[in-house]
């Protein structure tokens, strides 16, 4: 496992994006998490940054695993906007990592720790690849027909981005690479190439999109696929080189001792209903009517990326029950870029948002507000339509998991 | 398992281009060359209106010079009208407050140093009976196109009273000292450009940080501060205003709001447009996915607009208007907005620009 010293990456940034805004959008049954104060953020990082080098390199491992899970999830809590699934799946190995036990003298390690691990990335793999079987994305190549001609600048294949068929094939691959690859670096004959195909597809992917350290989380984290045998063999390189030593720090996977496994009933108990709800959850969109990408109602937590391109823009009034005057407002003026952008295409957060208008301008002179929003979300490049039922007054609604009526069906 | 996998992959390029030859007749092949684009703006768009911009400017400072020395009534409206040309001049430059108009360490974005309303008459008056002033200071309200405005106008239009203020040496003084500082602040930003051009024109990426994905986003920005501070401040259209406002207004000493409002509209469509379309935002989109669609919708509100500005009085004095029947600017303001998705989130989208550094969508 090599994902420790490499959340570096997230500390230059993240901090600005805490600590500016007026108004932080909340993950439901999370709106209690609120950021603290500047100083307190750098210095969450800060123990962030340790906790990461103690798991890493083992001292203190239980306590460093805890800070670790504690500080990384309540960060990316802190503002929904920021929700990236590999920041959740960060999450969950982070709580996991909590629960494994520390490495005896024989540097020995129970097997259900690294079987998780990997059932934990064929998860996010296979629902990945699952979410692709849809027709845009299989029979439109889209998003990628609109992704990739923006790229047209890179070196060697840049001119090749802009060909439809590329778009075809990239749609394709990516979709079979998703839904397989977990079985190919299962089997101990095809490991070595599907490897090597999660090394190219990850670095093409980092290259062509921003998105961040995704792509070495997941180059890291395959790396479990691979046997003991092999494992002590790269770390023993790889300790070698001394910079690539700090970087790399493998997990402790020595022999695997079965007896271990057979001892803790409740271990069973909890990682059953773990599995039980890593497989059942993403499924929940479909008790919700209507196209998942366009109401997003059960689209986070399921592993669905870079799967269809979004923009919306959100006009909210806000009228004065009393007078009758109605105001339009400024999204800037509480939110910052990357906010607004997130905000304006997916209903929860244009709810939250509403909320938070209605209780700011009844504190500054507006009687009794109602505030409803018009929003129009162009998806997958056809043109923008509302999307959500603009003569709604959202004061009066209330985010819970039943299906959103005020969603306004996409048309065709 | 090699042989199968290689198989999977010649089956999916198959496929890959099956599907794609049913659906052609709606792709395109974007082979649209964003470094000549950016080169186009460059040198048909930002240098000429810099330049431009500095050279009225320039005027505007020999004119107070002239009329500082000399200041008679026909000496005032020399510079009075040295005034607009400057001011109107900036309409077409102040979108481009990126690169060399950007921020820098105290000095805030060339736009916000000299084109920020409204000002505040209180500073000003103080300025002017301490007879002390500051111009890097962070009272950006106390300077640029709009505090000299102040200072060289009579909202009643009486030569008199600015002539009366100019009997004070201070007042001359200060105006000066404004001129010269608007002036050194565009020319600075004009002659950076010799440096920056390369870099602007080489950076032809998409991503944030990118030439097109910087000027986009101030494109938009601008777009914005027409809509919500040429046009809806004033017009008491935010939550919580319970009227309008005239002293909210662009240049509301001039009565020259509308004018200068309506140039700044038309520099933005001209922008929009090109001037060779195929070297400019609209020709871009025409070469992607859904472009078409959003030309068409997006060329239809604009010539609403354009018909809106063009149907009322050029003349017209806005902060009259806004408070005996302002309908015709809340409709104006009303067809901005819904323009605003076109501009804003759907070119964006189809374009693939990065709004921001922070990784959006997916992972």
């Amino acid at each position: 496992m090599a994902f420790s010293a490499i959340r570096f990456v997230y500390l230059g940034w993240i901090d600005d994006h805490y600590i500016h805004p007026e108004f932080h959008f909340t993950y439901f049954g999370f709106s209690w998490v609120k950021p603290i104060s500047a100083a307190g953020l750098y210095l969450l990082h800060l123990l962030m940054m340790l906790a990461a080098f103690g798991v890493a390199l083992g001292r203190l491992y239980r306590i460093s695993a805890i800070v670790l899970f504690l500080t990384f999830t309540y960060t990316e809590l802190l503002d929904l906007t920021y929700y990236l699934n590999h920041y959740y799946f960060v999450s969950l190995i982070c709580l996991w990592l909590i629960f494994i036990p520390e490495t005896d003298s024989k540097n020995t390690l129970p097997a259900w720790c690294k079987w998780l691990i990997m059932f934990q990335l064929g998860v996010v793999y296979t629902f990945a690849g699952l979410a692709k079987i849809n027709s845009d994305w299989l029979i439109e190549a889209l998003p990628l027909r609109i992704w990739l001609p923006a790229h047209d600048d890179l070196p060697l294949i840049g001119k090749l981005l802009t060909f439809p068929e590329t778009a075809y094939v990239f749609s394709w691959f990516g979709m079979i690479y998703d839904c397989t690859i977990v079985f190919f670096l299962l089997s101990n004959r095809t490991r070595p190439f599907a490897y090597i195909t999660v090394i190219i597809f990850h670095i093409l992917t980092g290259l062509l999109f921003q998105i961040g350290v995704f792509p070495l989380v997941m180059i890291g984290a395959t790396l479990i696929f691979f046997s003991e045998n092999w494992h002590q063999r790269f770390q023993h390189y790889i300790t070698q080189i001394p910079l690539l030593g700090g970087l790399f720090v493998v997990l402790p996977s020595g022999e695997t001792e079965p007896s271990q496994f057979r001892t803790s009933f409740i271990l069973r108990i909890v990682l059953t209903a773990y599995v039980i709800f890593q497989v059942v959850f993403p499924w929940r969109y479909l008790l919700y009517p209507g196209n998942l990408f366009w109401t997003e109602e059960g689209y986070r937590f399921s592993w669905r990326v870079m799967l269809v391109e979004k923009a919306g823009d959100a006009t909210f009034y806000v009228k004065d029950s009393q007078t009758g005057r109605e105001g339009i407002v400024y999204n800037r003026e509480f939110l910052n870029a990357h906010q607004e952008k997130q905000m304006a295409y997916q209903p929860d957060m244009i709810l939250q948002f509403a909320h938070f208008l209605g209780k700011h301008y009844s504190q500054n002179g507006v009687s009794k507000p109602e505030v409803r929003a018009e929003v129009y979300v162009t998806m997958n490049a056809r043109p923008a339509q509302l999307l959500i039922d603009p003569k709604v007054d959202l004061m009066k609604v209330q985010d819970n998991w039943s299906p959103k009526s005020w969603i306004l069906p996409e048309k065709e | 398992m090699k042989s199968i996998k290689f198989l999977a992959l010649l089956l999916v390029i198959l496929s890959g281009i099956v599907a794609c030859k049913k659906d052609s007749p709606d792709t395109y092949e974007s082979d649209f060359n964003r470094a000549e684009m950016l080169v186009e703006y460059r040198d048909v768009f930002i240098l000429p209106a810099f330049s431009n911009a500095e050279l009225k400017s320039d005027r505007l400072l020999q004119s107070a010079n002239n009329f500082t020395a000399n200041p008679s009534s026909e000496q005032l409206i020399l510079l009075q009208n040295a005034w607009f040309d400057a001011a109107l001049s900036w309409q077409s430059a102040c979108m481009y407050n990126f690169g060399p108009a950007s921020e820098a360490g105290l000095t805030k974005s060339l736009q916000e140093e000299v084109a920020t309303f409204p000002i505040s008459i209180s500073k000003l008056n103080n300025i002017l009976s301490s007879g002390s002033w500051n111009l890097s200071d962070f009272n950006r309200d106390a300077r640029g196109f709009y505090a000299i405005e102040f200072l060289i106008f009579d909202t009643l239009n009486s030569a008199e009273t600015v002539l009366n203020r100019f009997q004070n040496p201070t007042t001359s003084n200060f105006l000066i000292a404004l001129c010269t500082d608007l002036k050194n602040r565009i020319s600075t930003t004009k002659s950076a450009w010799n440096t920056y051009s390369k870099e602007f024109v080489s950076n032809a990426g998409t991503d944030a940080g990118s030439s097109v994905s910087i000027m986009y986003n101030e494109f938009v920005k601008s777009y914005e501060a027409l809509k919500n501070f040429k046009f809806g401040l004033p017009l008491g259209l935010r939550p919580g205003q319970t009227s309008v406002d005239p002293n909210l207004l662009e240049a509301r000493f001039s009565h020259k709001s509308f004018q200068l409002a309506h140039e700044h509209f038309i520099a933005l469509v001209k922008i929009y447009r090109g001037i060779n379309e195929n070297k400019s935002f609209k020709g871009y989109l025409k070469t992607v996915t859904g472009g078409e669609a959003l030309v068409t919708s997006t060329e239809q509100q604009i010539a609403i607009l354009l018909g809106q500005f063009d149907a009322l009085d050029q003349n017209l004095d806005m902060q009259s208007r806004i408070q005996s029947s302002p309908q015709a600017l809340i409709d104006i303001h009303t067809e901005l907005q819904k323009n605003t998705k076109n501009f804003k989130s759907e070119m964006s989208s189809l374009l693939g620009i990065a709004i921001t550094y922070a990784s959006g969508d997916g992972d």
